[in-house]
């Protein structure tokens, strides 16, 4: 094989032989589009198949070039800033649906298909994939899968490591593999499924993902409880835990990110609110009433329209300020406490408002550190914010930088510490990329 | 090394009484609860994540492999040694080691006992979900390497949808930590990709896992049906108007009255096939679901739909359902049971395909199986003393799980590929597909220490691979 080693141009000419005119874009405008914490990719390929995926990996990786794979480019501002980035990889092109059998319950796609695509599919089946993310037009199966991103359906139904059943990828080394299928059970092979969800691109390209379907809640409804402190809120998440109720959904806001999402600084003396959501019958949403106590209740497009701005908190949050800290927070729900003072303390301390949404049921939040109009924190304050704040955690929690203005991401990293042994993971880092070619320098280690 | 120098070391590393070398012990090693056979060359018991360590080291050094055992209740004989190695039985790791009620974890060592985990928690209205028919018997440790399932996986998953965390003893002798008692965490979910990996890749030695609240309401049907058919249908009609289950099981007619006759469940005898339904929830919703899945088993010919009326009638139900294979046990000196999984639309062809391979090898095949999920459990009866009629029986299931794999299915679902199905994971995944997991494997267990000879084909040539074939197979025993 003979690879470019000079000049952009000879780098998109040799792409342009695998993937086409249609798969790669090479002028300095459209490259700049695609610019990730400031840098610019060389060139931007578009496979139209796994196959081309396969070509591409396999020229880069014997070129050791650096690879970044994106779908939709709404998580790319996750990680640390990559040194270089070779060869930017699309997965855009790969939307196809793989199997779809309504009856199965399952459904095998692209991993560049969006999740509005999905489910435009799945909806007159009266079925729901319950993945919400923030920008459902954009964002992509793949990179669901690559950032583990989740939404408040994930109190009840789990999260991609739940109902990903199997996954069709491509190794560093341009080889086309799968592992699990397209039934609902499957325990052949190793569960790469697992490895891959959370991997952020450092393992492998992700090109189709075969999922289970759940039957759509036919009705629901939303419970609205307010608390004067969060205390009493989470002696509210124990009352719900405990009984027998089983909700779709039970969502804590903070006042402040009331604030943000309705844009009402009143919202602040709301206090603490719970949202929960239930389905069932008119005899179980009544069982639901009278558990809940003094909620006021939302259905139809209300509701709807509730959910849905919830889902888009981190976008909200960037549009009150670009210099936003977002956190994703995971943790025994015993600890969300204290966790919550530690950043309020952390925030207060450098010149921050902390907003948190967050499935206080399973401990699944985010924090978002806002910085305050007068007197914003310096760039040392985001260092200083979280380092104190993850002082604050136990061993089995994670708190994850997802998005920070690219100047303070310099000053630590946003990765954290992980409860899991982090020489294991390099072992499998190793073992699949062994050149080091997926999303250099931008991961945990 | 040789043989009785190892063992003079175990016992150094766990106590005299700790090991067992003699043939007659070994002998009850040999098997699990499938056809497999295999004679260990000692069996190991360690008490603690330290001892565990130790040996591993021992046996790095030494190049012996190691097996762990649970309660050798498995099914596809990933418990028993392939080359004479040493097997560590974990039945004295069975401490829980914390409950944790708020955070709804526990965390357990491998030893303890799945349904002695729930039987803890009974006060609490909590339970471990996972239910293997083993479960009375079963080990944690020996559900998360094989990543067990049971009836109720159709709504609570399979085993690792309730692990969150492992401390895990590599083959190196290195003792890692992967997750802990959150949902998710940042890094590579090792614990996920672990579980399941049947002893392959590191030895368990504590595990965190979830802890279900338990239902307020049950409700248990049993659906009558004059051919298999109907019954089918009726899985399918159940998924179109949005109606879950917790479990949906299915008995064919024959086997029905195996079981019946052997256990007296109340199951009626004349039946083409009957659905076992359950329902959990909230009273209120429960009821409501009952009478809606009465009318739809009915539009599908439903003969008739009894509802279990007590704890106890539900109890007697249950019994049947997970005494089955003992039941058809009685009527063969062997069974073989498959595992295969197939699109649920798929069930009625895959049926009828079965009962052909039924006639066309003259083998009584059962059906009793996981019908909301598609996984299937043909039981082959046979005569395990004559030879014929083991290789009919083999060649059977092959036939029968290389046709749930075309029509889009798998072969295991939750039974393990370990010894018995490893030839057939070629037919269900490219040599690229393997050849991934095999990186996965050699990352951790690059010398197949660790339960060689499992879950991965046997190569075409022993160049390719080392995880059959160890670089210097340990002769135990010879010099």
């Amino acid at each position: 094989m003979t690879v470019a080693t000079t000049g952009a141009g000879a780098l998109a000419r040799d792409l342009e032989a695998i993937v086409g005119t249609a798969g790669i874009l090479d002028s300095a405008v459209s490259l700049r589009q695609f610019t990730i914490d400031g840098v610019e990719p060389r060139a931007v390929v578009m496979p139209g198949n796994a196959e081309e995926v396969a070509a591409v990996l396999e020229y880069a990786n014997f070129a050791k070039l650096s690879v970044v794979t994106a779908g939709g480019m709404t998580h790319q501002h996750t990680g640390a800033t990559p040194e270089q980035i070779d060869i930017l990889l699309r997965t855009t092109r790969l939307t196809g649906v793989e199997h779809y059998d309504a009856g199965d319950l399952t459904i095998g796609i692209g991993a560049g298909a969006t999740l509005s695509h999905l489910n435009s599919l799945i909806a007159p089946h009266r079925q729901l994939f319950p993945a919400e993310v923030p920008d459902p037009d954009r964002a992509t199966i793949g990179g669901l899968l690559a950032t583990n991103a989740h939404g408040p359906l994930k109190h009840a139904f789990g999260g991609s490591r739940d109902w990903l059943i199997g996954v069709r990828f491509v190794t560093a080394d341009g080889k086309l593999a799968k592992a699990g299928g397209r039934v609902v059970k499957n325990v052949a092979g190793y569960d790469l499924m697992k490895l891959l969800i959370g991997s952020y691109g450092t393992l492998a390209v992700i090109v189709g993902a075969s999922f289970k379907l759940f039957p759509a809640p036919r009705r629901t409804r939303t419970y609205v409880s307010q608390f004067a402190t969060l205390d009493e809120a989470l002696a509210f998440r124990r009352h719900i835990m405990r009984s027998p109720l089983s909700p779709l959904a039970l969502e804590l806001v903070s006042p402040h990110a009331q604030v943000v999402m309705t844009g009402d600084p009143n919202a602040l003396h709301q206090g603490w609110t719970v949202l929960l959501r239930a389905t069932g019958s008119d005899a179980v949403l009544g069982r639901y009433r009278s558990e809940v106590g003094n909620a006021a209740e939302i259905e139809g497009e209300d509701e709807a329209k509730l959910w849905r701005g919830l889902a888009g908190f981190p976008d909200k949050v960037f549009e009150s300020s670009q210099n936003t800290m977002l956190v994703r927070l995971d943790l025994p729900p015993t600890e969300i406490a204290s966790a919550l003072a530690a950043g309020e303390q952390a925030a207060t301390d450098n010149n921050f408002v902390l907003a948190t949404i967050g499935r206080v049921g399973i401990g699944s939040m985010l924090l978002a550190f806002c910085p305050i109009a007068v007197d914003p924190p310096g760039v040392v304050q985001f260092a200083n914010t979280i380092s104190y704040f993850r002082g604050a955690l136990s061993r089995h929690a994670s708190a994850v930088v997802l998005r920070c203005p690219l100047e303070a991401k310099r000053h630590f990293s946003v990765w954290g510490s992980s409860p899991t042994d982090v020489d294991a993971m390099k072992s499998i880092k190793a073992a699949l990329d062994p050149n080091d070619i997926f999303n250099r320098g931008r991961f945990l280690f | 090394m040789r043989l009785a120098a190892i063992i003079k070391e175990l016992r150094r590393i766990v106590g005299a009484d700790s090991v067992l070398d003699q043939p007659e012990d070994l002998m009850l090693y040999e098997y699990d609860a499938g056809l497999s056979v295999g004679r260990p060359g000692a069996v190991v018991f360690p008490e603690t994540t330290q001892q565990v360590s130790a040996i591993a080291k021992l046996a790095n050094r030494e190049n012996i492999s190691l097996v762990p055992r649970g309660a050798g209740t498995g099914l596809s004989g990933g418990s028993i040694s392939r080359d004479g190695g040493i097997v560590l039985v974990f039945t004295r790791m069975n401490k829980v080691l914390e409950i944790d009620l708020e955070n709804q974890r526990a965390v357990v060592q491998p030893g303890v006992v799945n349904l002695e985990l729930s039987n803890r928690l009974a006060g609490e209205r909590l339970y471990f979900a996972p239910d293997p028919s083993s479960q009375r018997a079963s080990t944690i440790g020996g559900n998360v390497s094989e990543n067990s399932g049971g009836p109720h996986t159709l709504a609570y998953g399979v085993t690792v949808n309730h692990v969150t965390g492992l401390e895990m003893v590599l083959p190196d002798g290195r003792v890692v930590e992967t997750g802990g008692k959150a949902n998710d965490g940042c890094g590579y979910d090792i614990t996920g990709l672990f579980v399941g990996t049947e002893g392959t890749v590191g030895i368990v030695t504590a595990i965190t896992v979830k802890l279900t609240r338990t239902a307020e309401a049950v409700e248990t049907l049993l659906a009558v049906y004059n051919t298999v058919d109907d019954g089918a249908k009726t899985v399918a009609a159940l998924t179109a108007e949005g109606i879950t289950p917790v479990a949906l099981e299915m008995f064919d007619g024959w086997t029905l009255k195996c079981v019946e006759e052997a256990t007296h469940a109340g199951y009626p005898l004349d039946a083409g096939a009957v659905l076992l339904i359950e329902l959990e929830g909230l009273r209120e919703g429960v009821t409501e679901q009952a009478e809606a899945v009465r009318q739809i088993c009915m539009r599908q010919n439903a003969r008739d739909v009894r509802r279990a009326a007590t704890a106890e009638e539900r109890a007697l139900l249950w019994k049947g359902r997970k005494n089955a294979f003992a039941a058809l046990g009685r009527l063969a000196p062997a069974y073989y049971t498959q595992d295969g999984v197939v699109p649920r639309t798929q069930i009625p062809s895959v049926l009828r395909f079965i009962s052909g391979v039924s006639e066309k090898y003259g083998l009584r095949i059962g059906n009793i199986f996981h019908a909301g999920d598609g996984n299937l459990h043909p039981c082959i009866l046979f005569d395990i003393r004559d030879p014929e009629q083991v290789h009919k029986t083999h060649e059977a299931g092959r036939e029968i799980l290389s046709h749930c794999i075309a029509v889009g299915g798998t072969i295991t679902g939750e039974h393990g590929v370990g010894m018995e199905k490893n030839e057939l994971m070629s037919l269900l995944f490219t040599e690229n597909d393997l050849d991934v997991m095999k990186r996965v494997h050699d990352a951790f267990n690059g010398r197949s220490i660790l339960n060689p000879q499992k879950l991965f084909p046997t190569p075409r040539s022993c160049r390719e691979t080392n995880v059959l074939m160890r670089p210097e197979p340990a002769k135990v025993g010879a010099r």
